[in-house]
């Protein structure tokens, strides 16, 4: 998606944070997207997304407690999964270095076998 | 010195539980309870079928009407768990009168009018009552009253909902000094933020075991927490406390003086802080130590974090299937998130502890299948896993006699 510059204003889908629009593949609803994300994106992509979103985390923060959380306008809810992805990179990026869990089971054989909670 | 919690013990200290609790001992423990198919058989009664089991949190049905059902395959039972329009929960077998046809086929729901078996609706209200029969007139002396649901004893604790089969005693008597240390604090104000279940090939002696210890967390988790806990001046995990209730048991661990949290974690503490304001304290459990490890007998764990702005809990329920099969069932609790902050944080738990149960897992399996190959016949435990010396021992002491028997 590309933000067009121009006398015309357009509304990003990321609202004020325009900037982020390169990651918004990262918009993934549901933890078990985001963990798939994760394990088939290389290190580097994940990595360009974690630096460009924590720096702007503390304003992503300030524009969400904005809005009730049961009823956040798309571009708020686009940001929301956004910061719930850093938390998921951040696995890759902080910790293993590397796009998968180096100590863990067989992703197919661990994820849950009932899950909840996606909200 | 206080003998029973809090002090600390310099950290170069060794062997210093074996000290304070000699009647454990010290030597091997058999194996032969992981992979015994026939005391597995036995474990079904002597330790499930009569002891108080914790099925589910109030959270999960708040309303009347509100449901789930817990299958525990060890007791061959589903249970019903419902609360009333008195505002009761309730427990029952979820077994109807009639045929004993599987009342309630759906695991949560909500009833708005009553209970109905698909096989020949047979009804029953929410409190278990039989208000319905089909044809009614061509039974024999059908007194519908002599033939509501079984019920199940249900007795609730801090908000978690514990079912007994076959009680010799009430819960709060069960739990004696756990109930006591843990009375208060935010248990009212915790909700169920998420659940999920693990089908594991292993032991469910196994499986508590594994996290009944933090002497692996350094090893297996050293690219998630490498220095998050004290350790003494060779870099091995030192707990700053152990305390047994009967059979129940508890460890904790103090943060590392030279832990530094990730640069994530350290942008959401902050961001929670500025968001939290006065309200900083309002979601706290009475915790001695950053981290508490509880292991109420026989299946639950309670996992109690101190976070920057509020408290959290993690539970682990472990549901044997066969001796060599468990469902190994997670569930974060927490209190509602008051801002941004603090629900992005508490995912950012959630997902940091999926992983760090990811490794556990792994050992899991691997355990089991070494345990199986016979090579060798015992546990070699350490001093900082007295308290799976002590579970191992309270697991004996249910099997060995036909009352519930107290370990000292």
């Amino acid at each position: 998606m590309q933000s067009v510059s121009s006398a015309k204003s357009v509304i990003s889908p990321l609202g004020p944070f325009g900037d982020l629009e390169p990651f918004i593949r990262w918009d993934l609803a549901t933890e078990p997207e985001r963990m798939a994300a994760r394990e088939s994106s290389t290190l580097e992509e994940m990595r360009t997304f974690y630096d460009a979103t924590i720096l702007r985390l503390p304003a992503i923060v300030q524009y969400l407690n904005g809005f009730p959380s049961d009823r956040m306008p798309p571009e708020a809810q686009r940001l929301m999964n956004m910061a719930l992805s850093l938390n998921e990179v951040s696995i890759a990026v902080e910790r293993y270095r590397q796009p998968r869990v180096i100590n863990g089971r067989e992703r197919d054989r661990f994820f849950p076998a009932r899950s909840s909670g996606d909200n | 010195m206080d003998t029973e919690s809090g002090d600390h013990h310099p950290n170069h200290n060794y062997k210093r539980w074996a000290a304070r609790y000699p009647e454990l001992g010290t030597g091997p423990v058999a194996v032969e309870p992981c992979i015994s198919p026939s005391f597995f058989e036995l474990e079904r009664d002597r330790i499930f079928r009569r002891s108080w089991l914790s099925v589910g949190n109030e959270s999960e049905i708040p309303d009347a009407g509100d449901y789930f059902v817990k299958e525990i395959a060890v007791c061959k039972a589903s249970i019903l768990v419902i609360r009333g329009h008195d505002g009761v929960v309730r427990a029952f077998h979820n077994v109807c009168s009639h045929r004993s046809n599987t009342l309630v086929a759906n695991p949560r729901g909500k009833c708005r009018g009553y209970l109905t078996c698909n096989f020949h609706s047979w009804g029953y209200d929410i409190a278990g009552n039989l208000r319905s029969v089909p044809d009614e007139r061509n039974f024999f002396d059908l007194d519908k009253r002599a033939h509501g649901l079984t019920p199940v004893a249900a007795e609730i604790w801090n908000g978690f909902i514990f079912i007994n089969l076959d009680p010799r005693e009430d819960l709060r008597t069960n739990l004696g000094g756990v109930a006591e240390r843990l009375h208060g604090g935010g248990f009212d104000q915790l909700r169920l933020a998420r659940r999920y279940t693990i089908d594991e090939r292993a032991n469910w002696k196994v499986a508590i075991d594994a996290q009944n210890e933090s002497y692996h967390v350094v090893y297996q988790h050293r690219y998630l927490m490498p220095n998050l806990f004290t350790t003494d001046d060779r870099g091995c995990l030192r707990l700053s406390e152990v305390t047994f209730y009967d059979r129940h048991s508890m460890y904790a661990c103090d943060i590392n003086p030279s832990f530094r949290p990730s640069p994530l974690e350290s942008a959401l503490m902050q961001l929670e802080v500025a968001g939290a304001g006065a309200q900083r304290d309002q979601y706290r459990f009475p915790m001695r130590n950053p981290f508490e490890f509880f292991l109420i007998f026989p299946n639950l764990a309670m996992i109690f974090f101190r976070g920057p702005t509020s408290d959290a809990c993690i539970t682990h329920s472990f549901w044997p299937i066969a001796v060599d099969r468990t469902l190994w069932e997670v569930r974060f609790y927490t209190a509602p998130p008051r801002n941004a902050a603090e629900r992005i944080s508490q995912d950012f738990m959630q997902v940091f502890n999926r992983v760090v149960f990811d490794e556990d897992a792994s050992a899991h399996e691997t355990v089991q299948a070494g345990l199986e190959s016979g090579a060798k016949k015992h546990l070699i435990l350490q001093d900082e896993e007295v308290t799976i010396r002590h579970f191992h021992r309270i697991v004996q002491d249910a099997m060995g006699s036909t009352e519930n028997a107290v370990s000292e």
